[in-house]
């Protein structure tokens, strides 16, 4: 009994110091307001990745718009797109790293959609051009989606030398700018801040515009 | 769609012919609605004010009459895709605006519209073309503006980028008067029974997130009413004639033949994705004929919601 007890104290406290190094990210832009929806992906600097097991994901559509607007998978993903509004939606993407198209449908397609390259998907649909919804899709299983306040922990790290970066719909200037190298070694938690530059995000509009017609 | 049986009766001048193309409009709307799988309902609001100062559509200052008007719309409509490229628009229409000064023009007006829209392929950046056919009747408190209004239109159109998308469109307009009140023998005395044809373009850019600008620019050739005191010139060159009480005991409404040349800018603040607030300004020269050249300038602000 006393053996099975230390097996199972020691099996647990090995799970801890695997489980105890975590990055944690605050991403503001460049007026300090947290930025949220900001992919934040770690990846060991010596390349070695042993990806888990993949599980399906989910991109809503709902009251018109996909939900979340920003996802972060990990390569080879399969995801599904439930249409839960009583009209039908035409998804499609032109992005290198997937270009698909979901023919007009209602309720959940029979197939779920799989994410094999890494990369950013932009997603449209047909019918509303302002929906509009972005996969990053991670060559890293290790990372995080920013809250409102701008912050994110990417948790379960092993002990090693990662290179950090951050990708935005509306960042400016490209994602390899934002590289950091992080050293997670020998500490539980290492914070790091990022100061993104943010273009406005200009997408087609949806709300109405009021026009009155004069006469003749 | 068929345009035909809207377009054929716009031709002939008959109270008759505008309801006959209203129901035509307005019969394919019921019976879509009647397949409401996959529809999608919209409901929209207009509330605002506007000020035009050349009611009268005079050109001498002494017969030029400018007010403002508080302006009230709602629309109920019906979108459909049938296919990923295609979409049908029905709606129901209703309008009203109030006069400060001149309530002869006060107007309520009950209508539908139905356009179909085409997507030449896949993405927000491909070329579209879409008809529009609507018609309503329009009930003034000066009974001689009364009548049916016809309106039918082409247009094709392109984004050309996020923020920025154009398009250009011709357009034909028929109004059917409802009441004869002839001043001179032999001489219509229904100068509000009118028609035209237009060429227009339109574009919109995305300044902001939120604030958006836009312009359209149109030309119609058609008939076109002018309303002054008795005027010699004007009564040689008009084809119809109506007292018009709504100005004054001596004025007169005269219908000639003019060219209409128009500039509007448009100022939208979306408040939501719901809802914006809008700022429109717009500029009309006509020419009637060779004496005859009058400016009316509009500026309406108005507040938008779609449910």
């Amino acid at each position: 009994m006393r053996t099975l007890l230390a097996l199972a104290l020691s099996a647990l406290t090995g799970h801890a110091a695997l489980a105890q190094h975590e990055i944690a990210a605050a991403v503001v832009d460049d007026k300090g307001k947290p930025v949220a929806d900001a992919v934040v992906v770690a990846v060991p600097a010596d390349g070695g990745l042993r990806l888990p097991t993949r599980r399906d994901a989910v991109i809503d559509q709902v009251d018109k718009e996909f939900t979340p607007k920003v996802n972060a998978i990990l390569v080879g993903t399969p995801v599904i797109f439930p249409n839960h509004d009583n009209v039908r939606h035409h998804v499609y993407s032109f992005s290198p790293a997937k270009r698909f198209e979901l023919p007009l449908y209602a309720g959940v397609p029979a197939q779920p959609v799989v994410f094999d390259t890494p990369g950013v998907v932009v997603l449209g649909c047909n019918i509303h051009d302002w929906m509009v919804g972005y996969i990053y899709v991670s060559e890293s299983p290790y990372f995080a989606k920013t809250r409102a306040d701008g912050k994110a922990v990417i948790a379960d790290l092993p002990p090693r030398n990662y290179v950090v970066r951050v990708w935005h719909p509306q960042l400016e200037g490209g994602e390899a700018a934002t590289k950091r190298s992080v050293d997670v070694t020998g500490k539980r938690r290492v914070d790091v801040e990022w100061t993104l530059k943010l273009k406005p995000e200009l997408r087609v509009r949806r709300s109405p515009v009021g026009e009155h017609s004069g006469h003749y | 769609m068929n345009v035909q049986p809207i377009l054929r009766p716009a031709c002939r001048p008959r109270d008759a012919a505008g309801a006959r193309a209203a129901a035509w409009v307005l019969l394919p709307m019921l019976l879509c609605a009647a397949r409401p799988a996959y529809a999608e309902w919209f409901y929209d609001a207009h509330a605002g004010g506007l000020y035009d100062d050349n009611l009268t559509r005079a050109q001498q200052a002494a017969d030029v009459r400018g007010d403002g008007a508080a302006t009230l719309a709602a629309s109920a409509g019906w979108f459909h895709a049938p296919s990923g490229t295609d979409g049908i628009t029905l709606s129901l229409d209703v309008n009203s605006e109030a006069y400060a000064r001149f309530h002869g023009l006060n107007l309520i007006s009950v209508g539908g519209s139905a356009g179909y829209r085409h997507k030449f392929g896949l993405g927000r950046d491909v070329p579209w073309a879409s008809i529009t056919v609507s018609a309503a009747h329009d009930d003034f408190r000066g009974d001689i503006r009364t009548g049916d209004r016809l309106e039918a239109s082409l247009e094709v159109g392109k984004r050309l980028s996020e923020n920025f998308d154009a398009s250009v469109g011709i357009a034909t307009d028929r109004r059917f008067a409802s009441n004869d009140q002839p001043v001179v023998p032999g001489i219509s005395g229904k100068p509000f029974d009118l028609r035209g044809h237009s060429v227009f373009a339109r574009a919109a850019y995305g300044l902001t997130e939120r604030l958006q600008v836009g312009a359209r620019v149109s030309v119609r050739r058609g008939d076109v009413v002018s309303t002054t005191r008795q005027n010699l010139d004007i009564f040689l060159a008009s084809d119809a004639i109506a007292a018009d009480p709504t100005f004054g005991s001596d004025f007169y409404a005269y219908r000639l033949r003019g060219t209409t040349t128009e500039a509007h800018a448009t100022l939208s603040w979306a408040l939501s994705d719901r809802s914006s607030l809008n700022l429109s300004y717009g500029v009309a020269r006509t020419a009637a004929y060779d004496d005859l050249n009058y400016l009316s300038r509009l500026g309406t602000i108005l507040l938008a919601f779609r449910y």
